[in-house]
């Protein structure tokens, strides 16, 4: 059943977004890509989920804020191997317009390894749209390794 | 009567509106900014662009000859705000409307824009110097006068066509005045 299961899997990657300290802007994006039916992510398989413990890509906006960080940790813990981490805006991939700042713990990078960056202030929903598209295709080559 | 009928009927005339995006085409508006590019034939070096760069992405250094400056625009601190394309008195930035910038962890460190500036050569002693201002300004004024005007003329002459073109524009401003 477990090798059967694994045939299709990759079909339907889960997405869970984490907000590590965000203005809200790729928030948004994110949530025009699934809601809106003229991007509908879900044509892909992508469906948000609500628990990390169901997650498959995670999805991490914002520049990871002093005050958030154990608790987007604490969170990115409880995803389930093999877990494919995409940073959407630039704030996640090298601090944006708050980099050096005394309450930004600096790029996500630093604690957390990011698959795929998809840049910009906030992307657009095709441009995050293609950053998932990239990260399904790793997600594919990693489910088979870890299988 | 039954108004949804109304709507199930202009559904099915306007078709999904999905956008085939992954697998077609998608809409990308002319003045969409995405991507910054850098024309290093127009490029002044002035440094405008980076010093009013919101998320601080372009930094330009001299190469260790002298022999030009080295632009370099990290796509991945840009926050397409166009300051840089507004400031520019060359019009050597441009905002392209290209948004294919998503790229996996191991091009983190090489998504940029890296352009060459290369000084000219003095005509007399083959010295580097600066890019001559007159050929690569297009836009922008000081005072009233053009500043693409202003920089083939020298600094004497320059004063004085400041001066007669204030001149003007107060005597002009008082006509104006007193006519109404």
């Amino acid at each position: 059943m477990h090798k059967y299961l694994k045939r299709f899997v990759h079909k339907s990657p889960w997405l869970y977004r984490i907000n590590a300290g965000s203005c809200n802007g790729c928030d948004v994006e994110l949530a025009t890509t699934a809601l809106i039916p003229r991007y509908d992510v879900e044509r892909l398989g992508c469906k948000y989920c609500g628990s990390p413990r169901h997650a498959d890509i995670v999805l991490i906006s914002g520049p990871l804020t002093t005050r958030v960080k154990e608790r987007v940790l604490r969170v990115y813990e409880e995803i389930p191997r093999p877990k494919i981490t995409v940073a959407v805006g630039i704030c996640p991939i090298s601090g944006g317009v708050f980099r050096d700042s005394y309450s930004i713990e600096g790029p996500m990078d630093r604690y957390i390894p990011i698959d795929v960056n998809v840049p910009g202030c906030p992307p657009r929903p095709q441009a995050i749209m293609e950053g998932i598209l990239k990260a399904c295709e790793i997600w594919k080559k990693r489910i088979v390794e870890v299988a | 009567m039954l108004p949804f009928l109304k709507i199930l009927v202009r559904n099915i005339i306007k078709g999904p509106a999905t956008e085939a995006f992954p697998f077609g085409e998608t809409y990308t508006p002319k003045r969409l900014r995405g991507r910054a590019e850098l024309d290093p034939s127009r490029c002044l070096t002035c440094g405008i662009c980076s010093h009013v760069c919101a998320g601080g992405a372009i930094a330009m250094t001299e190469s260790a000859d002298g022999r030009g400056m080295e632009f370099r625009l990290w796509h991945n601190t840009c926050t397409f705000c166009g300051l840089c394309e507004h400031y520019c008195p060359a019009n050597a930035i441009t905002m392209t409307n290209d948004w294919h910038l998503s790229h996996e962890q191991s091009e983190k460190y090489t998504c940029c824009e890296v352009q060459f500036v290369e000084y000219p050569v003095c005509e007399k002693c083959g010295e580097r110097m600066l890019p001559r201002l007159h050929q690569r300004l297009s836009k922008g004024l000081v005072g009233s006068v053009s500043t693409a005007e202003i920089m083939r003329i020298c600094p004497d002459c320059r004063r004085l066509t400041s001066a007669m073109h204030q001149i003007k524009s107060k005597v002009s401003l008082t006509a104006g005045r007193s006519n109404s």
